[in-house]
């Protein structure tokens, strides 16, 4: 691999959001994982993969709301951004049939008011 | 194709009964009556981050909120929604952002494993700007940005800084201290693990500014996740360029290493801390010298907590003068706490400093749990105080903190309520303080022993009124004449109880009760014949079978066989047992 310099760094682009669009992603710290996010990420890819769902599936740290653990963060297009917490293998499950397949927010998991660095 | 409009509802009013399902009802048959369902979803939230504002709505994406919505209400709302347009009634305006996140900016946001992540965010462009310019210039960025320690005492750390750069030594070194051990508090865990690559930065600039080219991560061994993404950004900086020999293609090199703490809270210290690192046994020496003039192995040494450190990239990217405006005047910045507790919403905050603790607890963690009222804030763990709720529009800084009895320290931060027994909380600092102290010195081994024993008879209801004076005579010579900090802050708990609920310890003392029904030994259950509807559901749920009598007589408590567990209390619906 290439390695930076002063000036390349400089010139590397930087982006506020990353990635922009079609992601789901899952918060992996401890608190997470005590909560069982470990299997709602495995549930996730397993049933996204069945599904052959166009959405990058990514792992986060701790959001901070580790009350909401596990805490997934989906981000389709042409939708807002929404945070589901207490998030269990069905729950995703729905998420990917629901929110992701038919565009329609999935009832009674929302988490609204979460913050995220990029809103700050 | 017309964009579909979201509200999301949420009755937030704290009644045990829980309205969402009436209030989804009503919003939706109002929406079908207008056939706007395809362009409006009604979606029930778990949390819509307001509470006690009656039924909440937030309109996304145009992102306006409502509060204490009632039926007649929503043909005007609806109408907002679908034109566009506000609700001006019922427009919820105070929607100022409490939480400030600098420290954790990339949590929850990047792949804690992915440096690319990290770099498209902004991430070593701090580092880029350090190796730009001088070592001092960087040491007076620090200064202008005002960056106090954020391990607790508050020491300022360009001063440290300086400190470590300005002794004459052919080698230094710089230390991320990771030992987190406060109760109930886990912060650096959580930057450590979310955004590991930050501390690297924030660590490397320290040991350019410093002339440091060796330097240790002293992360405790519970952390193992920790440990892997430190390690493993470690690695990927150096595949980059961005750590090792001659990083960056300037003639900066430096090497990070990371060394297991085995679990013991006064590792922490940082004389400890350097002894540990050392291979000898954890146990602090007398300063001064301060580490910064005689460290690791004799050489000057810089040690920064895991916040401070994750703070360094930010000031040097965006400058000091920047970080300054944020927070007070003595208190630059933010303040990460871990918000545990009788507490709504349980978790990581990032708060500038001079927010109240009343914001904190109302605004951020979403009230007290259960609605009940709240009593009083521990904050800064075992060598923290506690801050009853008359002193809760005090701005959090360093100073004012201190004021109350109690310190910044860490971040810990646990909300008590009506049903949390001061006592029993200074007894249980007090025993992790026995635990944890080192033995080296006399006033702490001996000190926090005496005072979990008086302590104890108090709970236990064998106490006498000069055991107050004791506790603090005790509590004020360990303040004076122990070693390190553990033990110089161990009695604060104790004082600071002692200090706002003198009340609450003369109750145990004198009238051998616990007002908050938790010293189980001053407990004693009963019941009261006349309420008793003999339903036996006492008698099916005591695990030591102490109930005893028939539905003609009626039941009673046997007091020998009692082990005060509260379980015949809880399950009695006609409050027919009598806790006292």
């Amino acid at each position: 691999m290439e390695k930076f310099t002063l000036s390349t760094l400089k010139n590397r682009k930087t982006s506020d959001q990353v990635p922009p669009t079609n992601y789901i992603r899952v918060g992996m710290s401890t608190c997470g994982i005590a909560a069982g996010a470990d299997d709602v990420f495995a549930a996730i890819t397993e049933e996204a993969e069945k599904r052959k769902m166009n959405m990058k599936i990514l792992k986060c740290g701790c959001i901070g709301a580790c009350y909401a653990e596990p805490l997934v963060e989906v981000a389709v297009e042409g939708m807002p951004i929404v945070y589901y917490g207490r998030v269990t293998r069905d729950t995703a499950i729905k998420i990917l049939d629901k929110h992701i397949s038919l565009k329609t927010i999935v009832q009674d998991y929302v988490f609204e008011g979460i913050t995220g660095g990029s809103k700050s | 194709m017309s964009s579909i409009e979201y509200i999301l509802i949420r009755d937030t009013s704290p009644a045990q009964s829980d309205g969402t399902k009436d209030f989804f009802t009503l919003i939706l048959n109002k929406i079908v009556e207008l056939g706007l369902q395809e362009k409006i979803h009604v979606v029930r939230a778990a949390d819509i981050g307001l509470y006690n504002k009656g039924n909440v709505v937030k309109v996304l994406p145009q992102g306006v909120v409502y509060t204490h919505i009632v039926s007649e209400d929503i043909s005007d709302l609806i109408n907002a929604v679908k034109n566009n347009t506000v609700f001006e009634k019922k427009l919820y305006k105070d929607l100022s952002y409490k939480q400030h996140r600098l420290v954790l900016r990339n949590c929850g946001v990047i792949n804690p494993e992915s440096i690319d992540e990290y770099l498209d965010r902004g991430g070593y462009q701090g580092l880029r700007n350090a190796l730009e310019k001088k070592p001092a210039e960087v040491i007076a960025e620090i200064k202008k940005s005002g960056l106090r320690g954020r391990g607790g005492a508050g020491f300022p750390t360009w001063l440290k800084w300086e400190l470590t750069a300005n002794q004459k030594s052919d080698q230094r070194f710089v230390i991320c201290n990771g030992d987190e051990g406060d109760p109930g508090a886990y912060m650096d865990r959580s930057v450590m693990e979310g955004d590991p690559h930050s501390v690297v930065e924030g660590l490397s600039i320290a040991a350019y500014a410093i002339g440091a080219t060796k330097g240790f991560f002293y992360i405790r061994a519970e952390y193992p996740l920790a440990v892997q993404r430190i390690k493993n950004a470690v690695q990927q900086a150096t595949a980059l360029g961005l750590h090792g020999n001659n990083i960056l293609g300037t003639d900066f090199s430096l090497e990070l290493e990371v060394r297991l703490g085995a679990g013991a809270f006064v590792c922490g210290e940082e004389t400890s801390l350097i002894a540990s690192i050392e291979g000898k046994r954890g146990t602090p020496r007398p300063r001064p010298p301060f580490p910064s003039v005689k460290g690791l192995w004799g050489k000057p040494t810089s040690i920064n907590n895991v916040e401070t450190l994750a703070n360094v990239p930010v000031i040097l990217h965006e400058g000091g003068g920047k970080f300054a405006k944020i927070g007070t005047e003595k208190g630059a910045g933010t303040k990460v706490f871990a918000l545990t507790g009788k507490i709504c919403n349980t978790g990581l905050i990032e708060v500038p400093m001079g927010i109240t603790l009343r914001e904190i607890v109302e605004d951020v963690g979403g009230g007290v749990l259960g609605g009940k009222k709240i009593k009083a804030i521990q904050t800064g763990g075992p060598s923290g105080g506690v801050i009853p709720a008359q002193f809760h529009d005090t701005p959090v800084d360093y100073e004012n903190l201190g004021k109350l009895g109690s310190i910044m320290g860490s971040g810990g931060m646990i909300v008590l309520d009506e049903d949390d027994c001061v006592v029993d909380v200074a007894k249980f600092y007090m025993q992790f303080c026995v635990d944890e102290s080192c033995g080296k010195c006399a006033p702490c081994r001996i000190g926090t022993y005496q005072m979990k024993d008086i302590l104890a008879k108090i709970t236990d209801g064998k106490a006498e009124l000069e055991d107050l004076t004791r506790l603090q005579e005790i509590g004020t010579a360990m303040q004076k004449a122990s070693l390190c900090g553990l033990g110089q802050t161990a009695a604060n708990p104790v004082l600071s109880t002692i200090k706002y609920f003198l009340d609450e310890y003369k109750e145990h003392i004198v009238n051998k009760k616990c007002p908050a029904r938790k010293c189980k030994n001053l407990m004693t259950y009963r019941i009261i014949p006349e309420k008793c509807k003999r339903c036996r559901v006492c008698v099916k749920n005591c695990p030591e079978n102490a109930i005893s009598g028939d539905r003609e007589t009626g039941y009673i408590i046997d007091q020998q066989k009692c082990i005060k567990c509260g379980i015949c209390f809880n399950v009695c619906k006609f409050d027919a047992v009598l806790g006292a």
